[in-house]
């Protein structure tokens, strides 16, 4: 079986959630809007799925709104952000989001947006006083992501929210990479809007939700029935959600452990990559990032060739973000922390998550020397581009 | 454990069909395209099928998920700019008339790619090619021409030795295009009809002259004259990467007789126009030369036939390669028109012997 450390793509599904999705396909399958009994069964579920969503993350139910996944919670967020407060024409983010934010705000510069995109420091830290500098009057909206994707850097962002309350700019935290790892709390963290996406955590793809505290600062961008309080028009996805519940709840309830867990795996296997690989180098902070995620820096070597000899060797990790065309540009974070385009295309993701073993962890620990030495020796970097 | 192969795969039904053959042959196959051309493709090679473009790649892939063996994307962009698009730029503006399918298997797809195969510890690497491997009792690899006459490639591999031989596979060399479509059209390949590739993959408008103009430095092209044998001038030109020996069109000169471009001295800018049988040679002098048997090349004068063009036929010659790898070649009887710049390939019937960079012609008497 290979060994699968990529969560942060995508984690396999939970059997809590697998089991709540066959429970529903067994059931009649009515629209949670109709007014028949069928509905209303569904209806019920589907406000218990909304309550352990809310419950994971420190929410009230109402303020809970499903969509099809990080994504288009992000963008939900953020065109719904612009459309409520169509006087603001800027936005405050950052250079090491997500493509779901910095898509959307590319596209908002084209339409005569001011983006703000504040630099991180080397850890991928975003510093909140730059944040604040940054805001104005004409700031429509904040948007910052709570864990980094890619290294895993969990952002200071409780200390911005009285100020974009003063100011009037919503401030949005796209919470997609922790929610479900690390406790969230949103109430606590003062947030407007926050960004939940069920397949990090073990639902599947195709679910997600958007905390809005006050529904009327966002206008909807996907229109037809007042389905989700009018803020998300469309039946909503009921087998994602009872799934998203259920995991939501076993992820509430496992979190310390988990958190634990995968934390001191993650330690150990970067531990025993560190006595094997001299010269390797951790991107991201040793402390303030989520436990399950490193990005290494291997020497000497393309990553490209070492995802895919370890794709053979059946370890499952990845790189950057794929371009359209498959081939693996340099990651935008790293290079936004200041690492050379050389270091990025050196540089490889490994996130862990709750089905993760000691076992596959040791085997990992022995196999990605193993493949490191193969590939420098073979594929010598030096060699590469040039003769 | 079954032994792992790496088969290059654009996209087109010759290594989609090369990478099924092996697949059904129990090889442990990891196909991978590899992502070379830096400019977008334009509209126009879309039509005309040329490798290397996004829907090429999702070809391919489709074919990786019908006959279920992993795929991967590679980005080998900078290696192949680096070692084939300069030199075919620097090699037009110095007057020669590059051929950068044959860098590119020389550098990308048996040298390049083979690293990355140990680094994936594969044992081979396969491509589509329509050429023949075999080894001989005494353990040496021949390298013969496709069983398919019309689309044999052995004239591109000829930078081949041993060692590349040896690990190398080209399961289409005994089967005909006809056979590979109907092959390909049998395993329900989605690449079974695809029209085939014609210009060079990263000059997919065929405008060579552009490319170079594109990606070079304006001060280094070479504007000069166009003059005839004697050296009367007969019309300006924008430089010599705009020409190739043996051009008839584009000369821009009003004359009564075809005038075809017989020699191009880069140094001076000049392009030499001549009548076709000015362009006559009594062979050449040819440099890299390199041997499928390196045996060979000590052996002293050979008789061979040697092929000055793709599309050429190969005709009778003798050769000798000196220690410095240059080879003189006299031909039989007197030859076409010879290409600075072009690969020349050394044939003995079926078997290629080796080959070299033509670097000028060799006066007729």
């Amino acid at each position: 079986m290979p060994i699968y450390l990529d969560h942060n793509a995508g984690a396999p599904l939970r059997p809590e959630a697998a089991a709540a999705i066959s429970r529903l396909i067994a059931d009649a399958g009515g629209n949670p809007s109709s007014v028949h009994r069928a509905g209303q069964r569904s209806r019920r579920m589907l406000e218990i799925s909304r309550a352990q969503v809310a419950a994971l993350i420190g929410a009230d139910p109402r303020q809970i709104v499903f969509t099809s996944g990080g994504t288009e919670s992000n963008n939900l967020a953020i065109f719904g952000a612009i459309t409520a407060s169509s006087r603001r024409r800027k936005i405050v983010s950052s250079q090491i989001e997500h493509s779901s934010i910095l898509a959307p705000l590319a596209e908002l510069e084209r339409r005569g947006f001011e983006i703000v995109r504040i630099a991180p420091d080397a850890d991928g830290r975003i510093d909140p006083a730059r944040v604040l500098a940054a805001l104005d009057g004409e700031t429509a909206i904040v948007s910052l992501g709570l864990a980094n994707s890619e290294v895993g850097t969990i952002q200071d962002v409780a200390p911005l929210s009285s100020t974009c309350g003063n100011s009037g700019a919503l401030l949005h935290v796209d919470a997609a990479q922790a929610v479900g790892r690390i406790p969230v709390d949103a109430t606590a963290l003062g947030c407007d809007l926050m960004t939940v996406s069920g397949y990090k955590f073990g639902a599947p793809a195709g679910i997600g939700a958007l905390y809005v505290r006050d529904s009327a600062r966002i206008a909807p961008v996907i229109f037809g029935g007042p389905h989700e309080n009018g803020m998300r028009a469309g039946t909503p996805n009921l087998p994602g959600a009872v799934a998203v519940g259920a995991a939501a709840e076993t992820a509430m309830h496992a979190m310390d452990e988990e958190s634990d867990r995968i934390g001191s795996l993650a330690r150990s296997l970067l531990n025993k990559l560190y006595d094997a690989i001299p010269g390797l180098r951790l991107n991201g902070p040793l402390v303030g990032k989520l436990p399950n995620t490193i990005n290494l820096t291997f020497p000497g070597v393309l990553g490209e060739s070492m995802l895919i000899a370890l794709d053979l060797e059946g370890v499952e990790v990845s790189m950057g973000s794929a371009c359209a065309a498959g081939a693996v540009e340099p990651s935008h974070v790293l290079r936004g922390m200041g690492r050379s385009i050389a270091d990025a295309r050196s540089s490889l993701r490994i996130s862990l998550g709750w089905n993760n073993t000691a076992d596959e962890i040791d085997a990992a620990a022995s196999i990605i020397p193993a493949v490191w030495r193969r590939v420098a020796d073979a594929e010598p970097l030096a060699e590469v581009s040039a003769r | 454990m079954k032994p792992r192969v790496l088969v290059a795969m654009s996209g087109g039904v010759d290594s989609s069909v090369a990478a099924a053959i092996l697949r059904e042959q129990d090889y442990d196959v990891v196909g991978v395209a590899m992502r070379l051309a830096t400019e977008p493709t334009t509209p126009v090679a879309k039509r005309r099928g040329t490798c290397c473009s996004h829907d090429d790649f999702e070809d391919a892939r489709r074919v990786a998920e019908r006959m279920d063996f992993p795929f991967y994307v590679i980005d080998l962009r900078a290696d192949f700019a680096a070692r084939v698009v300069d030199n075919f730029v620097s090699e037009y503006i110095a007057g020669r008339t590059p051929n950068p399918c044959v860098m590119c298997n020389r550098e990308i797809k048996f040298d390049r790619l083979w690293s990355r195969a140990r680094a994936l510890n594969a044992d081979y690497v396969a491509t589509g090619h329509y050429a023949r491997i075999e080894q001989g009792v005494d353990g040496r690899f021949h390298l013969l021409r496709a069983a398919d006459e019309t689309k044999d490639q052995s004239y591109f591999l000829f930078t081949l030795g041993q060692d590349e031989l040896s690990r190398t596979i080209f399961p289409l060399g005994a089967m005909t295009k006809t056979e590979v479509r109907a092959r390909a059209r049998a395993l329900g390949l989605a690449t079974a009809d695809k029209p085939e590739s014609q210009e060079i993959c990263f000059v997919p408008d065929g405008d060579y002259a552009s490319f170079v103009e594109r990606r070079s430095d304006p001060a280094q092209l070479r504007p000069g004259s166009i003059v005839d044998r004697d050296g009367t001038r007969l019309a300006d030109h924008a430089g010599v990467h705009r020409f190739t020996v043996g051009q008839r069109r584009g000369l821009g000169v009003a004359s009564g007789e075809r005038l075809y471009v017989r020699e191009i001295r880069a140094e001076s800018g000049e392009v030499v126009a001549g009548r076709r049988e000015d362009l006559d040679s009594a062979g050449l002098v040819a440099n890299r030369v390199s041997m499928v048997d390196d045996s060979m090349a000590l052996a002293g004068e050979l008789s061979v036939e040697v092929k000055i063009r793709y599309r050429h036929r190969a005709i009778p010659a003798t050769m000798r390669v000196d220690s410095a790898r240059r080879a003189e070649i006299r031909f039989t009887s007197s030859g076409p028109a010879v290409t600075p710049g072009q690969a020349c390939v050394f044939y003995r019937g079926e078997e290629v012997l080796g080959g070299g960079f033509i670097e000028r012609a060799l006066e007729a008497d």
